[in-house]
């Protein structure tokens, strides 16, 4: 098989992976999160094993679906038991005992072993291969499973990472070539071949197919040898294949008060920087802080991110348990219990707090989120007054067909001015009351108060845990899907969910004038971002990032160090990242050299040289400004 | 439709066929025959032609076909006996084809608002190594070694400024030269540090995380190297060649942007010419691929 050709496709297709990205990834400004590459399913499936075997309470169902399930956003069609019955020998009777008998340890030895009899299994064949090509592609498959063991051995052992990497190469390197059209064939070199399999044989035979592997308190791909030094070792945390931390497409449109109103936000550093804080992962604890995890990342320009899933932690997309297992165990329920990310718009004029409205107040609120709910440091006053400045700038996307009184304009559709009178009407089925008796027109669709209405499960028999804040319906046409849980698809099925619940009587065409109303009030007139050419996320991110850097202007004569260098960690690195989503290719160099600056002037202030600090300040925003026409 | 061919022609998958409707009079011996070469995901490639084709018979007027080729070889082999009109490859493989069955470029794909890129030597910023000399007896990682961007242009501009005399020789100037598989591969192991330096198209720096690009730079660029081709057997009906250039040249309208993701995903196409590739015919020549 001509390479060449593979390569090309391989690379433009990952190329244009990236150039999605510029599209859709750089929209809020935190860290650019990375585009994995695709699992094999039997690699996916051990390194989803690694991550749902450290919650608790462990979710074998979920366990034994990573098994025979592709997982979410596999380009394999079928799961990993599947996979392996097409193309291994492996038996996998024992690691399906070890899932029926909800036995840790047994799963974690089987799962490991498995995984490194497939790479040795792969060795033998690329061994045996009768020609290039086949050669290859075992030494490819070999080395795309053995990603599932690399970042424990990267961590553990960087010298045996290295020897190990050198010898995948080695293989490659003499696996020759069927050169193309006949031209350019190099036959394969057995020997160097010989060598660099018993070199990564060796390390397997010592570290992932052993009997008896020494208890894990954590799961993780740590080689063996190093598990028994008893060395602590952190192995970086990484999120399961299937996962899916990038913002929305498209990207939903910020609406500012103090924008809308013309006033430049570098003018406002309290809210500058609470817009900073919100997109920083750095005011997190791990795992969350170490992935890049911001308040941004689930509320994507103060709306939701209906895309954002993590395995074990999200039961659909758009939908995450943050009191679960995963971003800070202190904090644990031990209910798997993930709700639907609600939009942040209007937030003045959401409160109280929480899907079932349990914190009065946004401050506490707030604080709850970054300590407890994943793991940060007790956050300063200034944090929490920054983060509700900004935060209480959020207003409702502007909606031409909505008066200021809640009444639908002249704009409106006639089915929804239709609806508009049974969402007025009083109801039986609603003890005579309306749908805007709870959803007040006149006060965004809400009233501020908590109703039981039977969309919760009693957790336990005689339970009063069902009640919930009663949502604003304004935007909600671009926050499916509906309910705490998001149980409900689409309005339409809230309609009927109320009809058929409440016995409300509605006839088919009433059905449908009421999602039409609901439809209509939940609209807006630009819901998202628009973006060209030269108009980029990357623009939008350098704008917001440059604007956060000017709280320098705040901070530095202040001599405030603690929240410098928060900003200066969080700006710079973003800064460096979001680059990778530019499309003007050539003015990369000049971004990484602008977070450059920003890094000179957080470690001039941790070296307490404040006038260094000023100096690197004052180059970075002449470098900002020069630099503005090409950010895109 | 499932097209079934003969095993000389070494065809592996089924293709999808389609008539147009709305041209009743088209006759049936006027069709035009599309092979694809095989990508990463032969499933979403028999999807992808089945809407390539579809479209192509509508804007054209003629019956479709497309089916996928084991390889070059066969997709070539297609093209001389018939059994294919157009192909897509890579340049390389185009002036072999050329030089093989006097096969003839039709239009080039555009990346990046252009049809050519380049081939780059690729550091770690850090690694304080500055210019290509500075590799000597470092270790460098390569694509492949039948890769344009990814070995032969790159290893060209060592020869171009006299560190080594020609191919041959590249073995004494460093100190270990690896053939990762791919461009993401050679930059891997670059950016973690097993090699000093990677050779790789110029945008293959897109391939690491975000993080990583920020630590990396080049040295080095090749010439232009032109982009993907697609291609025609000689002797294919003028007319119905003009059509499906034409066709293919709305791609680039706004319209009908959304239908290039179903041919490997280009910006769009231009018209492309014999001498666009002297250059690649040079290297070929060059590293022995063509005589």
């Amino acid at each position: 098989m001509a390479l060449e050709a593979i390569f090309i496709r391989d690379f433009l297709k990952l190329l244009f992976i990236a150039w999605i990205g510029a599209v859709v990834f750089p929209g809020s400004v935190s860290a650019t999160p990375a585009k994995e590459a695709s699992w094999l399913p039997e690699a996916a499936a051990y390194r989803l094993t690694l991550f749902l075997g450290n919650l608790e309470p462990l979710p074998w169902g979920q366990v034994s679906i990573a098994w025979s399930e592709p997982y979410r956003g596999s380009k394999y069609s079928v799961g990993a038991l599947d996979w392996l019955d097409a193309k291994s020998e492996i038996n996998v009777t024992r690691l399906l005992e070890a899932i029926d008998q909800q036995d840790r340890q047994a799963l974690f030895t089987e799962a490991t072993r498995l995984i490194a009899f497939r790479i040795e299994e792969e060795l033998d064949r690329l061994l045996i291969a009768e020609n290039p090509t086949a050669t290859r592609q075992a030494v490819q498959t070999g080395r795309e499973l053995y990603r599932a063991f690399a970042d424990g051995v990267t961590a553990a052992d960087p010298e045996a990472a290295r020897n190990v990497g050198i010898a995948w190469l080695d293989l490659n390197s003499s696996a020759g070539s069927s050169g193309v059209l006949g031209a350019g064939a190099i036959s394969s070199d057995r020997e160097t071949m010989g060598v660099a399999v018993a070199v990564i044989s060796d390390y397997l035979k010592q570290n992932y197919l052993v009997d008896d592997f020494a208890p894990r308190r954590r799961l993780s791909a740590l080689p063996e040898t190093a598990v028994l030094n008893g060395r602590t070792i952190d192995v970086p945390p990484s999120l399961p294949p299937g996962s899916d931390i990038f913002d929305q497409s498209p990207l939903p449109r910020l609406v500012l008060n103090f924008e809308e109103q013309g006033i430049d936000e570098a003018d406002l550093p309290l809210v500058a920087y609470g817009d900073m804080l919100f997109d920083s992962a750095q005011i997190f604890g791990g795992p969350a802080r170490d992935l890049g995890i911001a308040c941004s990342a689930c509320h994507n320009r103060s709306d939701v991110n209906q895309r954002l899933f993590i395995p074990g932690a999200s039961h659909q997309p758009g939908a995450i348990d943050v009191d679960g297992a995963f971003f800070n165990p202190i904090f644990n329920d031990r209910r798997d219990d993930p709700i639907d990310i609600p939009s942040l718009r209007g937030l003045r004029f959401t409160g109280p707090y929480g899907r079932d409205g349990r914190f009065a107040s946004l401050r506490d609120f707030t604080r709850n989120v970054v300590v407890n709910e994943f793991g940060g440091v007790e956050p300063t006053p200034f944090m929490l007054d920054a983060l509700v400045a900004y935060m209480l700038e959020f207003d409702f996307l502007p909606n031409s067909m909505l008066a200021h009184d809640g009444r639908l304009t002249d704009a409106a559709p006639v089915a929804a001015r239709r609806g508009e009178a049974i969402f007025n009407r009083p109801l039986a089925g609603l003890g005579e009351r309306s749908c805007a008796s709870c959803h007040v027109p006149q006060s965004n669709f809400l009233d501020r108060q908590a109703y039981d209405i039977g969309s919760a499960t009693s957790p336990y028999a005689g339970a009063r845990a069902g009640a919930f804040d009663t949502p604003t319906l304004l935007g909600t046409v671009y926050t499916a899907p509906y309910f705490h849980d998001g149980s409900l698809p689409s309005l339409s099925a809230v309609v009927d969910w109320f009809d058929e619940t409440k016995s409300l009587g509605l006839t088919g065409t009433e059905r449908s004038d009421l999602t039409a109303y609901l439809e209509t009030i939940g609209a807006a007139d630009e819901p998202y971002e628009a973006f060209d050419d030269e108009n980029t996320a990357f623009r939008l991110a350098f704008s917001e990032l440059t604007t956060f850097a000017s709280t320098l202007n705040t901070l530095l004569p202040r001599r405030d160090a603690e929240h410098i260098l928060l900003l200066t960690d969080t700006v710079a690195a973003d800064l460096s990242a979001d680059a990778s989503t530019m499309s003007n290719l050539a003015a990369r160099p000049e971004v990484y050299a602008l977070a450059d600056r920003l890094d000179e002037v957080g470690a001039a202030v941790r070296a307490g040289e404040w006038v260094a600090a000023e100096t690197s300040w004052a180059a970075f925003q002449r470098q900002a400004a020069s630099l503005d026409q090409s950010a895109f | 439709m499932v097209t079934l061919l003969n095993r000389r022609s070494a065809l592996i998958l089924s293709g999808a066929s389609v008539l147009a409707l709305s041209t009743p009079l088209v006759a049936q011996d006027r069709r035009l025959r599309l092979a694809f070469i095989p990508q990463e995901n032969p499933e979403k490639l028999l999807g992808d032609i089945a809407v390539v084709t579809a479209w192509l018979a509508d804007e054209i007027g003629v019956a479709v076909e497309g089916f996928v080729t084991i390889d070059h070889a066969a997709a070539v082999e297609a093209l001389r006996n018939g059994d294919a009109d157009i192909s897509f490859m890579g340049a390389l493989p185009f002036v072999l084809a050329e030089a093989q069955i006097g096969a003839v470029p039709l239009l080039s794909e555009v990346y990046r608002g252009a049809p050519s890129y380049t081939g780059r030597i690729f550091v770690r910023r850090d690694s304080g190594i500055k210019t290509l000399s500075d590799l000597r007896d470092r270790d460098i990682a390569f694509a492949d070694p039948i890769s344009e961007s990814g070995y032969l242009y790159p290893l060209a501009e060592f020869e171009r400024v006299g560190l080594i005399e020609g191919p041959g020789a590249a073995e004494a100037f460093f100190g270990r030269i690896f053939f990762a598989g791919g461009y993401q591969q050679a930059m891997q192991a670059m950016a973690e540090g097993l090699v000093e330096a990677a050779g790789a198209s110029q945008y293959a720096d897109l391939l690491l995380t975000p993080d990583q690009q920020a630590e990396v730079t080049w040295i080095a660029e090749s010439d232009k190297i032109p982009s993907h081709v697609v291609i025609a057997r000689p002797g294919l009906d003028a007319d119905i060649q003009a059509r499906f250039v034409e066709a293919m040249l709305t791609l680039n309208q706004p319209a009908n942007r959304d239908m290039l993701r179903y041919l490997y995903g280009p910006d769009g196409y231009v018209v492309s010419a014999p001498g666009v590739f002297d250059g690649v015919r040079d290297i070929a020549r060059h590293y022995g691929l063509l005589r």
